[in-house]
């Protein structure tokens, strides 16, 4: 590949420093302050209703902080179990819903479908406003 | 073009004098809009780009917090505005290889002017038909009458990467159109 010489750069320095200027068309500024000025008085975009949506935020944030410290809670039931019998006592160290069969899990899906049914229908009613 | 118009155009147009706005568009349609045609080389384009310009100016009227000049602020907006732009929908090039370039620019028929305006018109297709980053780097510092300084500002770029690739740019071209360009050193063997 050649280099760049002094020369080649004030060639095309001076080629392209050349370049035409073109004008704005005749209706240019009026088409700019016509948009400027829609922009002006169109209504401000609607804020978050942060009001509105703060109960379930909470509601939602407990219930995160439940379920982490559940979460911790077992992790450190498994941690004090003692290894040489582990097959027997990881179940008692489990939440009760690996323990308690059937009727167990049955009451755990039926607490989730009313918490995801409770957080559809206020996520619904933020939504219309009604709140 | 003075600095203390702008500067009291936006601190009407902040003030909610929407109309104040209109001097500062008189007084930057021309470079804007060439801004935006060198970057796309299309007419109705470039009013379009630069009318989105002028709308981001006045909607970040607020933001130009007066360390600089309101033209480098403004010029940086639109670069930005126009480099996004030609990366969503590109501009229609050809490829380096495909300019067009004369087999010995000593042999057209053609008399002085023409060939000069044909090589010129072929350097610059050869411009627009280079890597963005090269391109973006050539067109700012020849709008900006071969200011490095103000190149960077509006690129958002030190001017030491600015002056690397305008150098890296002009050897691509040197080398892609190696008869256009190499007239002189003929002349002079």
């Amino acid at each position: 590949m050649r280099r760049l010489t002094e020369h080649d750069e004030a060639e095309i320095n001076s080629i392209l420093s050349r370049e035409d200027e073109i004008l704005p068309s005749s209706g240019f500024t009026v088409s700019v302050m016509d948009a400027v000025r829609r922009e002006a008085t169109a209504p401000s975009p609607i804020p978050f209703p942060w009001k509105r949506a703060l109960p379930g935020l909470v509601v939602a944030g407990l219930a995160l902080v439940l379920i982490l410290i559940s979460i911790i809670a077992a992790i450190a039931q498994l941690g004090k179990a003692t290894t040489p019998q582990l097959s027997m006592s990881v179940p008692s160290a489990m939440p009760p819903i690996f323990s308690g069969g059937i009727k167990s899990a049955a009451i755990w899906t039926m607490l989730a479908l009313l918490m995801t049914f409770v957080s559809v229908k206020l996520s619904m009613r933020l939504a219309s406003g009604r709140v | 073009m003075s600095a203390s118009d702008d500067q009291a155009d936006v601190e009407r147009a902040l003030a909610g004098d929407v109309s104040a706005f209109e001097g500062i568009v008189r007084r930057w349609q021309t470079p804007l809009v060439n801004l935006a045609y060198r970057f796309c080389h299309d007419r109705g384009r470039s009013e379009d780009m630069a009318q989105e310009a002028f709308l981001r100016a006045y909607r970040g009227l607020a933001q130009w917090r007066k360390d600089a000049v309101f033209s480098t602020w403004l010029f940086a907006l639109a670069t930005n505005l126009y480099r996004s732009e030609l990366r969503r929908i590109p501009a229609r090039t050809l490829s380096l290889e495909d300019i067009a370039e004369p087999t010995d620019a000593r042999a057209s028929d053609g008399n002085l002017e023409d060939r000069d305006y044909d090589r010129d018109m072929t350097v610059r297709r050869a411009v627009f038909a280079l890597p963005a980053k090269y391109r973006e780097a050539l067109i700012l510092f020849y709008f900006h009458d071969m200011d490095v300084t103000t190149a960077a500002r509006s690129l958002g770029l030190p001017e030491g990467t600015v002056k690397a690739r305008l150098f890296r740019g002009r050897e691509i071209l040197r080398n892609k159109l190696p008869q256009l360009l190499a007239v002189p050193h003929l002349k002079e063997a």
